[in-house]
């Protein structure tokens, strides 16, 4: 008989798997974490909209972290090293991960990437991930938190129609607030859209183009930051 | 396009479990939950092209949609939903805080000898 058709299929049988996807992901992502409570380092994952000012949230960060504690930055883009460029001319270390036709970083990606970062005590590393509302959301880097980064040109209904992305975050920074006396943004609709989606988060306006807002994200940071160490070190 | 993340990965959990290179794969079934933000046809289309050579080329991918299961932060009832985000049976708000929905499982494979 035919051996290449499937005529005749002899010997089938099933085998019974259970095994959740992406858990070699979160493997690696579990090895990343235990490398950041070695180092006492904060990790985030910094996600959004491309051209949301995830970068511009960063060298506004940078520019204001005032702190014996130094920042570090594992930048994702497709392309180019042009974030990575802005992040060490705001006066941090950077470490670019270009992805090519990669939509998001994944765990292994910032594995390799932490070989070139050279983290301190107590240092806290921001990773940039690929500008998308879609795909970062399903995979863990081991990070401590997760923040969205979205603005007011973007419209309100964003949280409905990407609901995974606000669902994973921790914190949900709204920048370019100096827009929002520009542009058709009702401000307590998209409130109740993340909310609907994410009924535990938390909200940050801010502005990295004039500064308004950055003391309070900044603080939230160390809020969390000291919470997790006190949390270790109990 | 993180079906293609998927794709590759859900390859390499089917080929750990071939235990000889005279098996080839004929089917697999995975149960994916609604509030996973899986494309079915994309995740197909992915692992079509990447098993292609391999011994689960041309092996059928059914797919089984598990609802998501969120409890209603305006009057706690647990309820059920097919989509991303849904609205409460109760009272009709939408959203809530999500129990479950996000997995995505290697059921199982179906096998045939060559």
């Amino acid at each position: 008989m035919c051996d290449t058709c499937g005529c005749e299929t002899r010997g089938v049988r099933t085998i019974d798997v259970n095994e959740r996807l992406l858990a070699s992901n979160s493997s690696t992502a579990e090895h990343n974490r235990q490398h950041f409570i070695a180092r006492r380092t904060f990790a985030i994952n910094l996600m959004g909209t491309p051209g949301a000012g995830k970068t511009a949230l960063l060298e506004a960060t940078i520019g204001r972290w005032r702190s014996n504690q130094r920042i570090a930055v594992v930048e994702g883009d497709q392309a180019t090293a042009r974030d990575s460029a802005r992040i060490r001319s705001a006066g941090a270390s950077a470490v670019q991960v270009e992805t090519g036709l990669g939509c998001h970083l994944d765990a292994a990606q910032v594995h390799r990437a932490l070989h070139g970062v050279e983290l301190g005590e107590g240092d806290l590393l921001f990773i940039e991930n690929v500008g998308n509302l879609v795909c970062p959301a399903l995979f863990d880097l081991g990070e401590h938190l997760r923040v969205v980064v979205t603005s007011p040109t973007e419209g309100v209904d964003k949280p409905l129609k990407y609901p995974p992305m606000f669902r994973a975050a921790d914190i949900v920074v709204l920048n370019k607030c100096d827009l929002l006396e520009h542009v058709p943004f009702q401000l307590e609709e998209w409130t109740s859209y993340v909310f609907a989606t994410n009924p535990n988060a938390t909200i940050i306006r801010t502005s990295a183009l004039t500064g308004d807002g950055i003391d309070g994200w900044l603080r939230e940071i160390e809020k969390r930051r000291s919470g997790l160490m006190m949390e270790k070190a109990g | 396009m993180h079906e293609v993340a998927l794709a590759r990965d859900l390859l390499k959990h089917v080929e750990s479990r071939l235990d000889s290179d005279r098996i080839r794969v004929l089917r697999i079934d995975i149960a994916v939950g609604a509030a996973a933000g899986v494309i079915a046809d994309s995740l197909r289309l992915a692992f079509d092209l990447l098993a292609v050579g391999t011994r689960a080329e041309g092996a059928e991918i059914f797919i089984n949609s598990l609802p998501a299961r969120s409890r209603c932060t305006e009057c706690g009832t647990i309820f059920e939903f097919e989509s991303l985000i849904g609205n409460c049976t109760e009272c009709g708000r939408l959203g809530g805080e999500l129990l479950s929905g996000s997995e995505i499982t290697l059921r199982s494979i179906e096998v045939a000898d060559v």
